[in-house]
């Protein structure tokens, strides 16, 4: 094993876990008050949750009509699924589903 | 979408053990193998050994550093500008303590937050803000539980990657395809199980933002700006209009 790949992986490594771990104990976090902080931390998890999805979607677009069929019908499974059974396994693995299908038969 | 979101029927209030934290997993699991399966596979590929392939996702556990991580070795980059890089890259994840734990209520204990903050993944972190939306009572057990789930799958899908190579799923398309939206498609339920309209705008201006991001720059920055924008976007309060 190269040494420089393992001071690399153990920098990087613990970077990430100062930046996951240390602000659990920052006192801001348990701030009572409705002030701007507070609004702020409450948006950033559906905030959080949006970006991840478009950021994970964007790739999936395609230049091309046509091909985004798995990828609209893999949403429309997810958003249908959902509606009649507001969990978030049956949505997801739905969604899944649909899209291989989808890829399997149409792309 | 409703102003007050339904109980989900697969997140039991009184259930915070480590056991469903676990079960919570499921999908991350199915979702991070195929992931990191790729990972092992480029890993390989790149030079790395099954051994150094295991290191990134054993101490780093964040995958699309890791990704990039590969990308920097392949190219020769010298290690503290590669080593700065990735750091940068993973910034974002300052945002999710402070989040979970203003959800989590004032007296949650964060006693084994050193333990459970190694796998505060965004994928993890989500998946346990979605539950604690839903009515899941905070505890670290059932964050553990979530982490641990989604970091043996991340281990063991890098190490089959590297060990097995491509090819391996070729047998089943469907699967293979299916698996390449699981994520995606745990975001979309996640945005959907903790969404009312006071946070409409915050998730409105975080898609524009990543989007305007993602084009304009690059995909991490896209991440870096629909986070912060569409937080910031949340911060802001209609004035109410007096009679």
């Amino acid at each position: 094993m190269r040494p420089e790949l393992i001071l690399l992986a153990v920098a990087v490594g613990l970077a990430t876990w100062v930046f996951r771990f240390v602000p659990t104990k920052l006192p801001l976090s348990r701030a009572g008050a409705d002030g701007p902080l507070q609004r702020f931390l409450a948006a950033t998890g559906p905030a959080a949750i949006a970006t991840l999805f478009t950021a994970s979607v964007l790739p999936m677009i395609a230049p091309e009509i046509g091909k985004d069929l798995p990828l609209i019908l893999g949403t429309l499974a997810v958003l249908a699924v959902y509606a009649m059974r507001p969990s978030v396994v049956l949505p997801t693995l739905a969604g899944a589903v649909a899209f291989g299908l989808a890829t399997y038969l149409f792309g | 979408m409703s102003a007050q979101p339904t109980p989900p029927t697969d997140a039991a209030p009184a259930k915070t053990s480590f056991r469903t934290g676990l079960a919570m997993s499921i999908p991350l699991v199915l979702g991070y193998f195929p992931i990191a399966f790729s990972f092992g596979v480029a890993a390989t590929r790149a030079g790395l050994s099954t051994a150094e392939a295991l290191l990134f996702s054993v101490v780093i556990f964040a995958g699309a550093a890791q990704f990039l991580a590969l990308a920097l070795v392949a190219g020769g980059a010298p290690l503290i500008i590669s080593a700065l890089t990735l750091i940068v890259m993973n910034l974002r994840h300052v945002m999710y303590g402070p989040t979970l734990m203003e959800k989590a209520g004032t007296n949650a204990s964060t006693r084994y937050a050193w333990l459970w903050g190694w796998c505060l993944t965004d994928e993890v972190f989500a998946t346990t803000l979605g539950a604690l939306a839903r009515g899941t009572r905070f505890s670290e057990r059932f964050v553990g539980g979530v982490g641990i789930g989604a970091y043996l799958s991340w281990i063991a899908g890098t190490g089959l990657g590297a060990v097995t190579g491509e090819g391996a799923l070729d047998a089943f398309p469907i699967v293979d395809a299916g698996l390449s939206f699981m994520l995606p498609a745990l975001f979309l339920a996640l945005l959907l199980s903790i969404l009312n309209r006071t946070q409409l705008p915050a998730v409105v201006v975080a898609v524009g933002a990543t989007i305007v991001g993602t084009l304009a720059f690059s995909p991490t920055l896209g991440i870096i700006a629909g986070m912060v924008v569409g937080a910031l976007a949340g911060t802001i309060r209609k004035r109410r209009v007096l009679p």
